[in-house]
């Protein structure tokens, strides 16, 4: 299994539905590789039958063992291509969306166009989570960020992950807060980098990180109180 | 009579180093609790060069922000041109000539020497010695020139466009960079090595001083030379391939002692490297025009991008976030010392004031480029 | 510029100020103040190749309370400006400014619409006696800031004037 169908499979803990959805998936389509496997079996079976009517009764150990040899090998197939397929369908299903508001759930995206490999969506309160996941899993904390979009009325907080592995794997969480309250609890506990991101984002965009023990200006000369980065910023 | 004087570990002052610190270099200020010699606390204070690059991105069209991504990391300028014209050309789509992907190469690991070049002088004038300076500078004159004659300035590059380079290299820049090569690799072991790397005194004053573990480099996202220093194997050239380093043979110089010793040596060799990625694409480099047809104002589809390069100082992130205007609607720097200073509050708990001045010089500074 | 407080007097001492300001400008006291990128060229003025001791100027003085002249170098911020003017008062008289590069001058490239955070220009808290264009300046520019700051100060350039050869076929 690739690092990013293992950080997906870590990061779907995040969205109980969307894991059920696809847990549901996976044993639909285990349940209906079983049926298939057993509607083989069944014909191999009638097959058998056929041939033992047909050929003479020293055969039919040896047919037994094949074609369960063989409802087997078409057990596996189908699972592979449910797992192969599973991604795919989902992609297909979000990214037509991502122009308007989206909906929770994790995006698989391709690097060369865009430079990330996963894309999740959640509410503000499940970054934290997000962050221990991705903390067990051996990444690190990139950046955050703030994006004002002033005509949805929303303020999207970008955060962004890396591993050091050899194999390229970066995950983007995302979130919305509202512009007038913009709060969201803040990472610092679970990634000590986020400190000082959590403290540019708040100078930029005015995003309270409840929880930050040190929101004090950065960047910022010390008794700044404006916030540069929204649109509607003038000096 | 005399009086005893006793040291009283229960008191503490405040010590403020910077904004205008030599050992600094530029305007950082630390905030630091002192107890006698030994630091208690350390706080950085950032923001003393903040130049408001990320609300100009968002004022001019992409080509405008051009110059500004040469004064942030003045030290390595042109690969922060390549990351910003990454970024970009994944968002627009636009395919680079091979040639000018070579160049691109080229003249990016050339501004690496002068990066590690100059990184070696400040950093050895921090710990006092001035004559390594002079060497360094001689070298990196050299550079300056070359790279002078292609593109025009000596430090504020701004050499690429979106779909190539400015201009093309000549014969003469081309025999002018096999002639440095040769003459830095001549100079390195005797003049870098055995002056500086074999002195005692360097090897007291950076063995064992300022010991930053694995797992402290990943909770605070270091990268670049810091992460290597660490025992951490990662390269975004190797590891998150771009441009035409693939085609390269190269290493990564990784070292796993995790002190400022280590992340010197790291530099040093990474000079090696660098020359190793020139020469090779020198005598690779194919013929070709240099800049591909771009139009003037480009307006790529909305959605966002990242592009990671790596610089002298690490991985810096670009994320260009466009809503299919003619202007980013939001470009957030990624920048690698940043999160590489960001460790220095722990690490330098308890350490000597002067091994603390060590240990920020090992780091590689630059200012601009923390503050943006 | 006199800047030199003397308290009048009766007695003049013209000849003895000439002779003080000869000295002077000839041994100029930068001090090490680097604010960006500007200030890696004037390292590089004070590197092996363009050697700024042949002009007296070598001594880089890393405290404000040791030098004469204040080289600018750099972009000037609203948080570091309190800084700047507190090292420029910490500076002795007789003290001199240079203001180096565009940002020094102006602000440079961060003078834009939504400026927040640059200060426009040295020279909006700091008497500045001589400005060098450039975005950085080159090393070149930096010595003949400093010979221009020694005409100033003693009323004659030490060192000809030469016209760059080729400058006909630039214009
Ligand atoms: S004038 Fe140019 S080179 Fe000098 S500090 Fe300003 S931006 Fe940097």
């Amino acid at each position: 299994m690739s690092i990013v169908e293992e950080t997906r499979r870590a990061l779907l803990v995040l969205f109980p539905e969307l894991a059920a959805v696809e847990e549901e998936a996976r044993a639909a389509a285990q349940a209906e590789a079983e049926i298939q496997a057993a509607e083989e079996a069944a014909a191999a079976e009638k097959d058998e039958n056929e041939m033992d009517a047909l050929l003479a009764e020293r055969d039919a150990v040896r047919l037994d063992a094949e074609s369960a040899k063989q409802s087997v090998a078409a057990d596996e197939d189908n699972l592979e291509a449910a797992e192969q397929e599973d991604p795919a369908a989902e992609k297909k299903e979000k990214e037509p969306e991502e122009e308007g508001p989206r909906e929770n759930g994790i995006v698989l995206t391709d690097h060369a166009s865009r430079g990330t490999d996963i894309d999740v969506f959640c509410d503000p309160d499940q970054v934290v989570a997000a962050a221990g996941i991705m903390d067990e899993a051996g990444f690190f904390l990139e950046a955050i960020t703030g994006v004002d979009w002033i005509k949805e009325d929303k303020l999207e907080v970008i955060y962004d992950y890396n591993q050091y592995g050899q194999e390229q794997c970066r995950v983007v969480v995302r979130t919305f807060v509202s512009r007038t309250e913009p709060e969201i609890p803040t990472i610092m506990d679970v990634m000590p980098s986020a400190d000082w991101h959590e403290r540019e984002t708040h100078d930029f965009y005015g995003i309270r990180f409840t929880g930050h023990p040190n929101l004090i200006p950065i960047l910022l000369p010390e008794d700044a109180d404006f916030h540069p980065l929204l649109k509607d910023f003038t000096p | 009579m005399s009086v005893p004087v006793q040291c009283r570990h229960d008191e503490t002052f405040v010590l403020n180093l910077g904004p205008q610190h030599p050992a600094t270099h530029g305007v950082l200020r630390v905030k630091l609790t002192m107890d006698g010699e030994y630091i208690v606390k350390a706080e950085p204070v950032l923001g003393y060069i903040h130049r408001m690059h990320e609300k100009m991105a968002e004022d001019g069209n992409f080509a405008q922000f051009m110059p500004n991504t040469a004064r942030m990391d003045y030290l390595h300028a042109l690969a922060y041109n390549h990351g910003y014209c990454l970024a970009v050309e994944r968002a627009a789509g636009i395919e680079v000539p091979e040639r000018a992907e070579y160049i691109r190469v080229i003249t990016v690991e050339m501004n690496r020497l002068t990066s590690h070049l100059l990184w070696w002088a400040a950093f050895l004038l921090d710990l006092g010695g001035f004559s390594p300076l002079l060497y360094a500078f001689d070298d990196r004159e050299q550079i300056l020139d070359l790279l002078e004659r292609i593109t025009g300035s000596r430090l504020t590059y701004c050499y690429f466009r979106f779909g190539g380079v400015y201009n093309d290299i000549d014969d003469e820049f081309i025999a002018g960079t096999y002639a440095f090569i040769k003459r830095l690799r001549s100079r390195l072991p005797r003049l870098y090595h055995d002056l500086v790397t074999g002195n005692i005194i360097l090897i007291k004053r950076l063995k064992g001083i300022g010991m930053l573990s694995k797992e402290q480099a990943r909770r605070y996202g270091c990268t670049g030379p810091v992460a290597r220093g660490s025992g951490i194997n990662y390269d975004v050239r190797k590891n998150e391939p771009y441009s035409v380093y693939p085609e390269f043979d190269f290493d990564v110089p990784v070292y796993n002692e995790c002190d400022s010793m280590a992340r010197y040596m790291v530099r040093m060799d990474e000079i090696e490297q660098s020359m190793r990625i020139i020469e090779q694409a020198l005598d690779k480099l194919p013929d070709g025009p240099v800049r591909a047809k771009v139009p003037k104002i480009l307006k790529p589809a909305a959605g966002d991008y990242w592009a990671s390069v790596e610089t002298a100082r690490g991985n810096l992130g670009h994320r260009l976030v466009c809503d299919g205007k003619k202007n980013p609607y939001k470009l957030k720097l990624r920048s690698p010392t940043f999160s590489n200073l960001s460790c220095f509050g722990e690490v330098a708990e308890g350490m000597l004031l002067a091994d603390a001045l060590a240990f920020m010089g090992s780091l590689d500074l630059v200012i601009p480029e923390i503050d943006r | 510029m006199e800047t030199e407080n003397v308290p009048s007097s009766i007695v003049q001492f013209a000849q003895l100020d000439k002779l003080l300001n000869l000295c002077r400008a000839n041994s100029l006291w930068p001090m090490t103040f680097g604010l960006a990128c500007c200030a890696i060229e004037m390292m590089c003025t004070g590197g092996s190749r363009f050697d700024i001791s042949r002009f007296g100027a070598e001594v880089f003085r890393p405290s404000p309370r040791q030098s004469d002249v204040m080289i600018v170098a750099g972009t000037i911020t609203k948080k570091m400006e309190p800084a700047v003017k507190t090292l420029y008062d910490q500076m002795p008289e007789p003290k001199w400014v240079i203001a180096m590069g565009n940002c020094a001058i102006s602000g440079g490239p961060f003078k834009c619409k939504n400026n927040y955070n640059v200060v426009e220009g040295a020279d909006q808290f700091l008497p500045v006696d001589v400005y060098i264009p450039g975005c950085p300046p080159r090393p070149e520019a930096l010595l003949e800031g400093i010979m221009t700051l020694e005409e100033k100060l003693t009323g004659k350039r030490r060192w000809p004037r030469r016209q760059p050869e080729n400058i006909g076929s630039l214009s």
